[in-house]
């Protein structure tokens, strides 16, 4: 059984802490731990602050400036969309039609040049998606238009021979 | 709430370890009072409390990286504090025990009766008047709730024997708070 002073110093032991260190202690505690020259390295608030300061820097020279090229992207890839919409469809449309004039029999000479001027726009085309610019854009659509006036020269030219041929053998044409 | 308490002294710790001298004087602020009474009620005055307080604190924020959290800080830097009161005691050697006092003191069973009401006051004068041997034991048993067996690792002294230095340490505190002394 525990006696009355046992319980009466149980039940007050808070009180009995009532004493206070000098502030000299902490001083002292602050000088032997070194914190001074080298702390700023470990300092976390410090290095909290350094890594918003860069966080906020990256978003400055990243994010805004990639908004700005996008946006000047999206514009020039936006009409230069729509034109090559525009040609590419006069271009298929034409070597249909020349196609079903030739009837299978392959375009001979012109075919190499039409080749030629679509792999050249393919790698266009890639410069375009990569670096995008005027330059590049206005050789694309030259490159279309080209193609476009090598199809309406051979449309032309195939327009000419096909009435002879059907004036040939005018039994096929009916 | 005991819980959000360990949490914020465990980020304090963490922050402590990374160099932060804010968090180690807030560390040292939320315990340096309760361990410097700790000290006082071992060394028994306040130069060697103050000693005992700040080697303890140096010793602890140098060796936070053996801090286990399995223990709770305050549990671990009392433990320093206590060792280093304990230190500090030897090295001024202990207060011989008076020679009439050593026999075994049988624990008091029956509630006592005081001629004087006791006041935390009264008790606190009667420790601070014990031989430094009883008053570290009877404070490290009455008000730091170590047990024998801990008190026995602590002093250096056997299980047996803390339990006899407390029965004597109490019996002394009654006859001084009841004016016998």
């Amino acid at each position: 059984m525990k006696d009355k002073m046992e319980e009466f110093i149980r039940q007050n032991r808070n009180a009995f802490d009532d004493r206070e260190p000098s502030e000299k202690v902490w001083r002292n505690i602050k000088a032997s731990l070194s914190f001074g020259e080298k702390s700023w390295f470990n300092n976390v608030t410090l290095w909290r602050a350094a890594a918003i300061i860069f966080f906020a820097l990256s978003v400055y020279l990243i994010i805004p400036k990639g908004i700005l090229i996008s946006k000047s992207e999206s514009i020039s890839s936006r009409e230069f969309r729509d034109v090559e919409e525009f040609y590419t469809q006069q271009i298929l449309n034409k070597v249909k039609l020349i196609h079903d004039y030739t009837n299978n029999e392959g375009l001979n000479g012109f075919t190499h040049d039409f080749q030629q001027l679509e792999a050249m726009y393919l790698v266009l085309k890639e410069q375009m998606n990569v670096s995008p610019s005027d330059k590049v854009k206005d050789a694309l659509v030259l490159n279309l238009l080209v193609r476009i006036d090598l199809l309406n020269q051979q449309l032309h030219s195939l327009e000419k021979e096909v009435p002879s041929k059907e004036e040939e053998q005018p039994e096929t044409s009916i | 709430m005991e819980q959000q308490v360990i949490e914020l002294h465990n980020d304090l710790i963490t922050l402590c370890k990374m160099g932060d001298q804010d968090a180690h004087y807030r560390l040292y602020k939320l315990y340096s009072k309760g361990m410097y009474n700790v000290a006082y009620r071992i060394v028994g005055n306040e130069d060697d409390a103050s000693d005992a307080l700040q080697e303890a604190f140096i010793s602890a924020f140098r060796n936070l990286d053996s801090y286990r959290a399995d223990a709770t800080f305050g549990a671990w830097i009392k433990r320093i504090v206590v060792n280093k009161s304990i230190t500090a005691l030897q090295r001024r050697k202990f207060e011989p025990i008076p020679e009439n006092d050593r026999w075994d003191v049988a624990e008091e069973e029956m509630p006592m009766a005081y001629a004087d009401e006791l006041t935390v006051d009264r008790v606190k004068k009667g420790i601070e008047q014990l031989p430094d041997g009883y008053r570290s034991v009877l404070s490290l048993y009455l008000l730091e709730g170590y047990d024998h067996q801990e008190i026995g690792d602590i002093m250096g002294i056997s299980e047996s024997t803390s339990k006899s230095q407390l029965n004597r340490a109490k019996a002394k505190l009654r006859e001084l708070l009841n004016g016998k002394l």
